[in-house]
């Protein structure tokens, strides 16, 4: 005869538990591991190009023979603002002494409409050089290497409506005059 | 007055195991595991920023390539954390070319095109140029007129990715 299960009221069940050990011991293992291989800072380069013709003197490249038709788009920083000069239009105000794109109203160099600027020239400039991508940037001597960074960086892309375009990526640095 | 407690009644004195609750600690590990797997790089670090410059920071997305290793920190000049030439002493000086750091550079590009010719390693005069940012634009034209002329021509210029 088989027992009677007892009529007082039975334990009910234990919440059943997963053993969480194994894969704690996982974590702890994985967790230092990829911590001490994480990189933070994120380390880019900028490639520089040689100007177009190697040892080419300071007269040649302001004053591009007709014959070759090329863009010449020269960037020049200074305390001042931006001088922009190229084969297809000289961009200067009627002043030859003001920049071609004056301080921002804070006083700091305006590089947001140095990128506009290099976007009009470059739409300009799209079919009729082979030289579309290059550009020289020179600066005055004092001018600071963060500076000359931020310039690159507006002179290579330029973002219209959350799209990228990209303008004149080559850069190449000149000494110019100013020693 | 208070009841006696009871003597035939079994009192729950011994709760069994004290179980810590893990679940919080496996969510907050799971989401750092996931963060740190993505960030993980197979590459690891090309370059080592030296500690004694800060880079500047630029939008650009090229990620970086071995290269002999020239620094230009505020004071001095240094090729392959080998300290060469004050900076004070070549703003100082008028000429485009370092010589100290010529002589150094050709002797490593010398070491390069030996080891080309002997074990086939191509020597492709690839330099990265890490810079403070506040040095000014006529050192780094000397600095760079000097790789020119040492045969090493293909410069980069070490910056810091700007996130976002």
């Amino acid at each position: 005869m088989a027992f009677k299960p007892s009529e007082r009221s039975s334990r009910t069940a234990e919440d059943v538990e997963l053993n969480m050990t194994p894969v704690m011991n996982l974590m702890v293992v994985l967790i230092p591991l990829l911590l001490s291989s994480a990189v933070f800072v994120k380390i880019g380069v900028i490639d520089l190009n040689l100007p177009p013709a190697v040892g080419a003197n300071v007269s040649q490249l302001e004053a591009p023979k007709e014959s070759e038709k090329k863009l010449d788009l020269a960037v020049s920083i200074t305390d001042n603002g931006f001088y922009i000069s190229s084969s297809i239009e000289i961009v200067r105000t009627a002043d030859r002494s003001t920049p071609s794109i004056p301080l921002a109203n804070d006083g700091s160099l305006n590089y947001s409409a140095l990128s506009e600027k290099l976007y009009e020239i470059k739409q300009k400039a799209l079919d009729q050089f082979p030289d579309v991508d290059r550009i020289v940037i020179q600066a005055e001597p004092d001018i600071h290497y963060q500076v000359l960074v931020n310039t690159m960086d507006a002179a290579r892309e330029i973002t219209i409506d959350s799209q990228k375009f990209v303008l004149f990526p080559e850069v190449s640095l000149a000494a110019g005059v100013i020693f | 007055m208070a009841f006696i407690p009871s003597r035939i009644k079994k009192h729950d004195t011994n709760p069994g195991k004290v179980r810590l609750n893990l679940t919080s600690m496996m969510d907050m590990f799971t989401i750092i595991l996931v963060f740190l797997l993505k960030t993980y790089s197979t590459q690891g670090l090309l370059i080592h920023p030296s500690d004694k410059l800060t880079l500047p920071s630029s939008s650009i997305e090229k990620s970086p390539e071995v290269g002999l290793d020239l620094i230009v920190s505020k004071k001095s000049i240094a090729v392959n954390h080998e300290e060469v030439e004050q900076v004070s002493d070549i703003l100082n000086h008028d000429g485009l070319i370092i010589d100290e750091l010529l002589n150094k550079l050709q002797i490593y590009a010398r070491e390069a095109k030996r080891m080309e010719e002997q074990y086939g390693t191509k020597f492709s005069g690839k330099v990265t140029i890490q810079a403070d940012k506040e040095i000014p634009y006529k050192l780094l034209i000397k600095v760079m007129a000097t790789c020119g002329q040492a045969e090493y021509p293909n410069m980069r210029l070490v910056v810091y990715k700007k996130e976002g």
